[in-house]
């Protein structure tokens, strides 16, 4: 038995369709069978003992998993058992659910695992079986990693530690990597592809590459993000939220304003059905309480009338009376009665007179009573005659005066009667005319009090008390608001300063701990620096001296050794045998001395740690920024809602001051309007009055022209009259006088001629008496005396019927007058009382009327316009659009009186609909066109539906309001900004993790080349050489990657504050950010472009051959097939495959374990030459590695191998392999 | 001359491969990078740079409410009359995206299904869609999206979504608005000949 380790046999008990082999494999092995006959299971089967990897056997999909296809039956087993030093142990592999191993520490023995009958045992029996034996049996390994972990000598548990087939270093990995490899890879075609697959694979697991649909997906994210805010931040599009902003305002306020209307229009309808029957009632009983008051007041009227008649009559009673009374005593006064009456006065003395001197007379005559009667008869007689003529005459005078006093009466009475009659037409005239202008005074009385009425009345009162009251309340309300919305601003500003504050603190806090970690992975790097520096010269230096000389150095050298000294390459170390395990001859105990220098993999883990430590601070300062975004982010939603709301509260009472501002302009206008409705309906009022008063002034002008001409022109009449009446009098008079006269001349001349022959008589009396003696003298006297006293009495008598007269008239007319006086004047005040009374009764009537005229004149013309407000609505508003749109409200409003007509109203909506759609559409285009401007799915979520409705239109606003008013742009600009910091710093991170794995390939590739060259391939002259070098990648999306990864160095973790052109971006910043947002748009653009799925090890470099054949050199390629004939292919390949196997063998074991061997899977070789074949199995066998091939079948080949196997499908289908016997030409 | 010499945009070619077209390139287009070249022609340096360079191989770029596109410096008549009859048939189009109760304006989006739609319920929209010259399909969703295809293919709309057949319409439809609305109806009256006419301001 050879002294090292290897898989010395495999054994298959019920796997798949093979019910029992046993196959030595400590030598190449090669494997005889046309296909299908199951070469390739039993290869599938050697390289899971290696790979422990159910998956990575290279069984396609469509077949059945490895685990199903090979263990069919609970007692199928695969059995491993691998050569040691000593004694040889064996594995068991069998499934229990799924694949368990259990190491057996003995040589293989097929009793184990039958019964006498060759009857396959299960597990359990197995198990019993062997620990009946004595023999140990391992716990079941469950897992393929721990069983790896055991095979490769990495195990821990120092009871299993020994069934190790080699010792591996933490790389271990690539050894059955490597085995899978080349058993997979067996068949392709070979190019550097590959052997980059081969050597990449083997360095990596499934999990480290850069999966390119997820960079993609982030990279789209982000620059989704990026495009959105960055169509946000365009000017085009802020002038669009402007206008949306103002647009919105206008059409809200439009539609605020329509709603009101609406209502009011409503209300307004309503009030006026419900006020319709009230309004007509109210009218009606206005009309039946004017009536009434007429009623009244004519009755009134009326009652002084009669009053007042009776007191005219009176008065014209009274006026008569006196006036005649006054007439007559002038009558009396021309007739000289105070005269008649003195003289009246005196005629009784004068008849006592009379009576005396008859009585003297009568005693003087008596002794001639006979001559004196005789006498006296004569003289009587005489005397009668010319009484007789006298009283003829006196009678003819008095017939002709009479006849003239006759005619004179007639003529006064004619001329009475005249005047009676012109002034009685004159006083109807003038009273007439005096009606007239009674009238016209009492009109216009009643116009002056209506002036006085209209002067006091205050028009549309209830108009503007409700407009000032309205007013009032509005500037409470605004100055209120305008208090509110000073201390939200206020607010508003403290609340800025605050977020500002922490923002600073934020950012200055990031600052710092950037700058921070960046001074921490800055000393790192330099650790990291200074490893690296160690491990690049160790080779060349004192430590590699020491690694490849002298065995456990590190206990001796290594504790007094400076560390620096252990890596200076220019001290040159040799061997020297004298001084060994001494210091300078001295020999040290240095057991108790601690070792200075350290391995190779310390100072790997050392720096690998130091790599953990710069990642751990960079996700630190990851987290710390992304909790300071957090921060950020809550501060902003915190900040920026209750800003948001305080600035919605603002912008709310803005607009609500706006409003009120429009309202009071709007009612102040209104008020004014009223105002000068009012003061012009009373201008209006009074000036119509005043036009009437006017012509009632001029009319009662005309009246009392009127008046003075009737007045004159009777007069004139009356004139006229009274100068024919004189005339004719004095014409009567003067006749009368005249024919009188000429009586009384005639009367005068026969007087004298009795009175001639009466003095005749009387002288032949007194001759006579003479001669009787009697004293004609004395006689005389008493004569004379008595004669004297007759005349006076007669001249009295003259007078008594007048003073009789006048004593009558004194006593029953003269003496009453002053009460006459008296009474008249109470009627004449009594009158005028009436008159006063009967104008104020006019005065208060007319007020009243004109009052009730009016409240009746308003209610019927409310009713007209609620009359012609309804029925317009009804024919011009309620079947249009508008109507619908706003039917709710209008239906469901409050029956309100308004300011405003139903027709107004209804106008008024329909108008401002037009321009409230004209406003909704230039609204609806700015919001169209600003979402528009965005993806379909922008993650501001501004989007809008085509067919979206009015309300949807007006939430987009609202929603881009908040989304303003939160600053919700920052918060954004914040993530994205975080974003970009995360994808470019995660791409980093990959791209570093990946491409830190690129030393190890430059390692392999340099130790391939090395490999390469110490082929001999000279001795053979077969291939003259075999070269291999690495060159840059020239995968674009690995090129790009590579670049954002040194960007993301270069610019350390921030940069991505100058994202935008906000107030954060600086030049610089700005200037770096593009370049970032640039480099991952490429990167995308190129992942687009490529349709490459992920970037593995292998995109990070490419692998170039030279390779000489004979005279044929192929030149740097990256292909290495059609170098010569298949077979030379064929030798390459697997040349290269043993190679690249050697060099991870050697890479991943411990270098002290170098007893062992591993065999190398390659399936096809069956067209390569003998020649070909020993020097390939020869290179092999320097290299430890053991070939196992399979060949389609014998050709002689199969003499160059240790163990030959053949394959048969027997007829129940099973496959038996059974070795060939062949002499083996070994090389 | 050489492009390098200008020190144009890299995307020049692309921007003159689309407005050499006759295309538009409007700031809302996002399809193949739109909005990008709009930026790159809006950026005023560039702008200058472009006209220069474009100017010598005789095409102007002419700036429209946040569109570009190219006219020809001294474009024979016939060239310009085959521009006027391709407005001619959007005459009609207009008039019913004009007519539509959901107007179609810069930004909007929208399917074909839902004017279709729209037309099928609306006997004036109907009588408009089919009086629409030019095209044979038979159903009106087919003749609607033939009708979106067409101006998509103008450049005035984009097909946003294929999934969705969801079309936006671009900011270059302000210039087909603005041609069409400068057209002006005449009519000629000679003898008893009635000939109807366009005129294009």
């Amino acid at each position: 038995m050879e002294n090292t380790r290897i898989l010395n046999r495999i054994v298959e008990i019920n796997i798949s369709n093979v019910k029992y082999t046993d196959i030595e494999l400590s030598g190449n092995t090669c494997f005889v069978g046309t296909n299908n006959f199951g070469k390739t299971s039993l290869q599938r089967a050697i390289l899971f003992f290696y790979s422990a990897n159910s998956r990575g056997l290279g069984i396609s999909a469509s077949q059945k998993p490895f685990e199903e296809h090979y263990f069919r039956y609970e007692n199928s087993y695969l059995v491993y058992e691998i050569a040691t030093e000593e004694k040889p142990f064996f594995v068991i592999v069998y499934r229990h659910n799924k694949l368990v191993f259990r190491f057996v520490d003995a040589a293989y023995d097929p009793d184990f695992f039958f019964t006498a009958n060759d009857e396959a045992l299960k597990i359990k029996e197995v198990i019993a079986n062997i620990e009946k034996r004595g023999i140990y049996i391992s716990n079941q390994v469950d897992t393929f990693e721990r069983y790896r972990n055991i095979l490769y000598g990495t195990e821990t548990d120092k009871v299993l530690s020994k069934f190790f087939l080699l010792k591996g270093n933490e790389k271990y990995q690539n050894i059955p990597k490597s085995i899978t490899n080349v058993f997979l890879s067996s068949k392709s075609s070979i190019d550097s592809r590959f052997i980059k697959d081969f050597i990449a694979n083997s360095l990596t697991n499934e999990n480290s590459s850069i999966k390119l649909e997820q960079v993609e997906r982030q990279l789209r994210q982000f620059n989704e993000k990026y495009t959105d805010i960055e169509t946000f931040l365009k000017k085009d599009s802020q002038q669009l939220i402007e206008m949306i902003d103002k647009k919105y305002d206008q059409v809200h306020m439009l539609k605020g304003a329509q709603m009101e209307m609406a209502d009011k229009l409503g209300s307004s309808l309503r009030y006026a059905e419900s006020q319709n029957e009230a309004i007509r009632n109210a009218s009606k009983k206005k009309e039946e309480e004017l009536e009434k008051i007429t009623e009244e007041h004519d009755a009134f009227l009326a009652s002084i009338d009669d009053k007042q008649n009776l007191a005219r009559e009176e008065i014209g009673y009274y006026d008569r009376t006196i006036r005649e009374a006054n007439k007559k005593l002038k009558f009396y006064k021309e007739q000289n009665i105070d005269e008649a009456l003195e003289k009246n006065a005196e005629r009784e003395s004068l008849m006592v007179e009379l009576n005396i001197a008859r009585r003297e007379y009568e005693s003087l005559t008596s002794n001639v009573a006979n001559i004196e009667l005789k006498y006296s008869s004569l003289i009587e007689q005489l005397r009668n005659d010319k009484t007789a003529y006298i009283n003829r005459t006196n009678s003819k005078t008095n017939e002709v005066f009479n006849h003239f006093n006759e005619l004179q009466l007639v003529q006064k009475n004619e001329y009475n009667k005249r005047e009676a009659e012109l002034k009685q037409k004159r006083e109807e005239s003038i009273n007439d005319v005096n009606a007239e202008v009674t009238a016209k005074q009492i009109e216009f009385n009643e116009l002056k009090s209506e002036e006085k009425v209209i002067k006091s009345t205050r028009f549309y009162d209830n108009e503007i008390r409700d407009l000032e009251n309205e007013l009032a309340e509005l500037r409470a309300v605004s100055y209120k608001n305008k208090s509110e919305r000073a201390i939200k601003q206020n607010m508003v500003h403290s609340i800025q300063r605050e977020w500002e504050n922490l923002e600073t603190k934020l950012k200055t806090s990031l600052g710092n701990r950037v700058n921070q970690i960046n001074n921490e992975v800055q000393k790192i790097k330099e650790d990291i620096k200074e490893i690296e520096n160690k491990l690049n010269v160790q080779n060349d230096a004192f430590y590699g001296f020491l690694e490849k000389n002298v065995k456990n150095w590190q206990n001796t050298i290594g504790k007094v050794v400076n560390e620096k000294l252990l890596f200076r390459t220019d001290i040159t170390p040799e061997l020297s045998n004298e001084t060994a395990n001494t210091l300078y001859g001295i020999s040290l105990n240095l057991e108790p001395v601690e070792i200075v220098s350290k391995s190779i993999e310390e100072y790997q883990f050392e720096k690998n740690t130091r790599l953990a430590q710069i990642r751990d601070l960079e996700e630190s300062l990851n987290q710390f920024q992304v909790a300071n975004n957090e921060e950020k982010m809550l501060a902003a939603d915190k900040f920026g809602k209750q800003l948001g709301e305080l600035k919605e509260d603002v912008k709310v009472l803005t607009y609500s001051l706006d409003l009120a501002d429009k309202r009071e302009k709007k009612l102040s206008d209104e008020l004014e309007d009223w105002k000068n409705r009012a003061g012009k309906e009373v201008d209006e009022t009074l000036t119509s009055n005043r036009q009437r008063l006017n012509l009632i002034e001029e009319e009662l002008s005309i009246l009392s022209r009127k008046k003075n001409l009737l007045f004159s022109d009777f007069n004139n009449q009356l004139d006229k009259l009274k100068t024919y009446n004189d005339e004719r009098l004095a014409e009567l008079k003067e006749r009368q006088e005249t024919e009188i006269s000429e009586l009384e001349v005639e009367k005068k001349n026969s007087v004298k001629e009795f009175e001639a022959k009466e003095d005749e008589l009387v002288k032949d009396k007194d001759i006579n008496f003479k001669s009787k003696g009697v004293d004609s003298k004395q006689l005389k006297a008493v004569e004379s005396r008595m004669k004297e006293i007759q005349d006076a009495l007669k001249a009295i008598e003259q007078y008594a019927q007048i003073i009789s007269d006048y004593l009558k008239d004194k006593r029953e007319t003269f003496d009453k007058l002053p009460d006459l006086i008296q009474k008249k004047e109470e009627f004449v005040k009594n009158n005028n009382e009436y008159t006063v009374q009967q104008e104020d009764a006019k005065g208060k009537f007319n007020l009243k009327r004109l009052e009730l005229n009016k409240q009746k004149r308003a209610f019927d013309e409310e009713l007209i316009e609620f009359n012609n407000g309804i029925s317009f609505f009804s024919n011009n508003f309620r079947d249009t659009p508008i109507y619908t749109k706003y039917a709710d409200i209008i239906e469901k409003a409050e029956p309100r009186r308004t300011q405003h007509n139903i027709m107004d109203l209804c106008t008024q909506l329909l108008k401002n609909d037009s321009h409230f759609n004209e406003e909704y559409g230039a609204f609806q285009r700015y919001v169209n066109e600003f979402a528009g401007k965005f993806r379909i799915d922008n993650h501001f979520n501004f989007i809008i539906r085509n067919d979206a409705v009015q309300s949807e239109y007006e939430r987009f606003a609202q929603n881009l309001r908040s989304f303003l008013n939160e600053n919700k742009i920052e918060l954004s600009i914040a993530e994205t900004a975080t974003q970009i910091g995360l994808v470019t710093d995660s791409i980093a991170t990959k791209v570093k993790e990946l491409s830190g794995q690129k030393e190890k390939i430059e390692h392999i590739i340099g130790l391939i080349a090395e490999d390469f060259k110490k082929a001999e391939f000279e001795e053979s002259k077969l291939i003259e050489f075999i070269k291999i070098r690495l060159e840059e990648s020239d995968n674009k999306v690995y090129k790009l990657l590579k670049r954002i990864q040194e960007f993301r160095e270069e610019n350390g973790l921030v940069y991505n504050e100058g994202l935008f052109n906000t107030d954060f971006a600086t030049g610089q910043k700005r200037e770096i950010s593009g370049r970032a947002v640039k480099l991952l748009e490429q990167l995308r653009n190129a992942i687009k472009e490529q349709e490459q799925e992920e970037i593995r090890l292998q995109d990070l470099f490419e692998l170039k051959f030279n390779i000489k054949e004979g005279m044929n050199e192929t030149g740097w390629t990256h292909k290495i097939d059609s170098i010569g004939s298949t077979g030379t292919d064929i030798l390459v390949k697997a040349i290269i495959y043993i190679t690249l196997l050697h060099v991870f063998i050697k890479e991943s074991s411990h270098r002290s374990s170098k007893d062992f061997k591993v065999h190398c899977i390659i399936d096809e070789v069956g067209q390569i030459s003998a020649h070909y074949l020993r020097e390939l199995l020869r290179f092999a066998k320097n290299r430890n590695i053991m070939m196992i091939n399979g060949l389609p079948n014998k050709s002689g080949l199969e003499s160059h191998y240790k163990y030959t196997y053949q394959f048969r499908r027997e007829e129940n289908n099973n496959v038996r392999i059974f070795p060939s016997i062949v002499t083996e030409v070994e090389a | 001359m050489l492009a390098e010499d200008f020190n144009l945009p890299k995307q020049t070619h692309e921007i003159f491969a689309v407005m050499s077209r006759g295309n538009f390139i409007s700031s809302n287009g996002s399809k193949d990078g739109m909005n990008r070249l709009y930026d790159i022609i809006n950026n005023p340096e560039n702008f200058e740079r472009l006209q220069a360079y474009f100017n010598v191989i005789r095409y102007n770029i002419e700036r429209g409410n946040n569109y570009f596109y190219f006219s020809k410096l001294n474009e024979p008549n016939s060239e310009l009359e085959k521009k006027l009859e391709r407005f001619e048939r959007y005459i009609d189009i207009i008039d019913l995206f004009a007519s539509m109760d959901n107007k179609i304006t810069i930004g909007s989006r929208f399917r074909p299904g839902e004017i279709a739609e729209e037309c099928n319920a609306n006997i004036r929209l109907k009588q408009k869609l089919q009086k629409i010259p030019l095209y044979r399909s038979e159903t009106l969703h087919n003749k609607v999206r033939e009708i979106c295809d067409l101006m998509s293919r103008d450049s005035y709309l984009e097909l946003e979504d294929e999934k969705t057949e969801s079309y936006k319409v671009l900011d270059a439809y302000t210039y087909l608005l603005d041609v069409i609305n400068s057209i002006a109806i005449y009519e000629e009256t000679e003898g008893s000949d009635t000939t109807t006419g366009i005129n294009y301001n």
